[in-house]
């Protein structure tokens, strides 16, 4: 092992010269979007996602928790999109126009639009796809990540700062008796917990021009665990030997003084 | 006569023995070094402090930043005398997995800008990283990054002759496989700094640490170099 690393010394040594590190080239070429999930409807929920456009193709990655779990005995599917053409914010209370103390995904979308891009975990991305419940992500919180393309409305508003983020799905319990018996707005046949929003952010411009996947390996583990073991082993050998010498010497004192 | 000679020869060889042995023991646990690590206090920021995050779902367009803002300017030299850290910065870019490129891990480490967040100076979460040890060398560039405190001043020297000097917010340590990612990376209302190493326990069949060390600081003054 030691002389594949001294191996790498003058390989390191030049990357020390030059300063820079190559990197790949599409980071410098594309741009990154967040948006920091913030729950409506009483959730209580949590997420944020990530969007790195290269061209019109987004990279998403997001994570999400305390979602709504199960849905008649299943994992609880919980559809997300990005919503384009409304006013690039979350809707407040104030959106509950029926006073249901819920707000419903129609209630919203004067204040984020109305789908975009449907965040599916395979197949279809169209608006066409936003209510298939078969590819949502399901459970109280995952992690999803999907790479696709945007179409050029979509594109131009998630550029523009006008994209929102809407993840779906309440839990039916945390709705008012009214609310728990209405219908969805969107899909008459599902109860309205089923399609209303749950988690909300605007997808703003990032700070970072690429941003990097999660943690960073910085250890070699040389400062880990027992160190200087040679000296060790080395001092325990001599003290072992120093006590074999003494036990030798006290036994010929012994043996003498007989 | 000389049976008493070997028996006190022997006496004394036992006790050379026992005695270097022990020092030699005693020496090499006294030597051992640890990173140290920020405790639970670290990880909360003094009452008063500019590191503030935008509000999520208003629109930031014309949002101004909170406390000093510095033009760009790509950062070279990195100074922290709390913690004895004296280093040239190198640029890191991103790897094919697009996880942070880190610095080589040789015996003479240097600490890294990532060139893909902003300049240490700018509005937003301007990121440099550091080995805390190596394979094989002992301690990296960043082995004290876990003994920062809040109120701790870091120093940034930039290609344009300005120095940025940073407060330490708080020092936070994260389980890699929870690492929140816009905690760190996500936008700031103001000029911001985080200071990336690695910590907790050392996983020897992957050769990994555990977790990372983050220590957050923000703008405060700039000066010439």
């Amino acid at each position: 092992m030691k002389k594949s690393l001294l191996a790498f010394a003058p390989a390191a040594a030049i990357g020390l010269a030059a300063l820079a590190m190559p990197g790949t080239a599409s980071a410098a070429d594309g741009s990154s979007f967040q948006a920091n999930l913030q729950p409506l409807n009483h959730a209580a929920a949590s997420g944020s996602l990530m969007l790195q456009l290269n061209g019109s193709q987004a990279t998403v990655t997001e994570d999400v928790s305390g979602l709504a779990a199960s849905f008649g005995g299943k994992p609880y599917p919980h559809v997300q999109h990005i919503h384009i053409g409304g006013m690039g914010q979350c809707p407040t209370t104030a959106a509950d126009a029926n006073n249901d103390g819920v707000i419903s995904t129609t209630e919203g979308g004067a204040a984020y639009g109305g789908i975009g891009a449907t965040l599916s975990t395979s197949g279809d991305t169209s608006p066409a796809a936003g209510t298939t419940l078969t590819v949502a992500p399901s459970g109280a919180s995952y992690h999803y990540s999907r790479t696709f393309t945007l179409d050029a409305k979509t594109l131009a508003a998630v550029q523009s700062g006008n994209a929102v983020i809407v993840v779906h799905g309440l839990d039916p319990a945390t709705l008012s008796k009214t609310a728990q018996g209405e219908k969805s707005d969107l899909v008459p046949s599902l109860p309205l917990a089923a399609t209303s929003p749950a988690l909300c952010g605007t997808l703003v411009a990032s700070q970072m021009s690429a941003m990097p996947g999660g943690a960073a390996d910085t250890g070699g583990g040389s400062t880990a665990g027992l160190q200087h073991e040679g000296v060790i082993g080395a001092g325990t050998g001599l003290v072992a030997l120093g006590a074999a010498a003494g036990a030798l010497a006290l036994r010929r004192r012994t043996a003498t003084n007989r | 006569m000389k049976q008493q000679h070997r028996g006190r020869a022997l006496a004394v060889l036992a006790a050379v023995l026992l005695l270097a042995g022990a020092a030699l023991v005693v020496g090499a646990l006294h030597y051992q070094q640890h990173p140290p690590q920020p405790p639970a206090a670290a990880a909360v920021p003094p009452a008063a402090t500019a590191e503030t995050r935008p509000t999520p779902g208003v629109k930031h367009t014309a949002a101004k930043p909170k406390g000093p803002v510095l033009p760009a300017s790509q950062p070279t030299h990195l100074d922290i005398a709390a913690i004895d850290v004296h280093s040239d910065l190198l640029q890191l870019g991103l790897n094919p997995d697009h996880t942070v490129q880190v610095p080589p891990l040789g015996r003479d480490s240097k600490a890294g800008w990532y060139r893909y967040s902003p300049a240490p100076g700018q509005l937003g979460p301007s990121v440099l990283l550091g080995h805390v040890d190596s394979a094989q060398y002992g301690p990296g560039v960043f082995f004290r990054l876990g003994a920062l405190r809040p109120g701790d001043q870091v120093s940034v020297t930039r290609a344009d002759h300005r120095v940025a000097v940073f407060r330490v917010d708080r020092v936070v340590s994260y389980p890699k496989d929870h690492f929140p990612t816009l905690a760190v990376y996500g936008n700031t209302s103001n000029a911001a700094l985080r200071l990336i190493t690695c910590g907790g326990k050392f996983d020897f069949s992957t050769r990994n640490y555990e977790s990372n060390i983050v220590a957050y600081a923000s703008l405060v003054t700039s000066r010439p170099a």
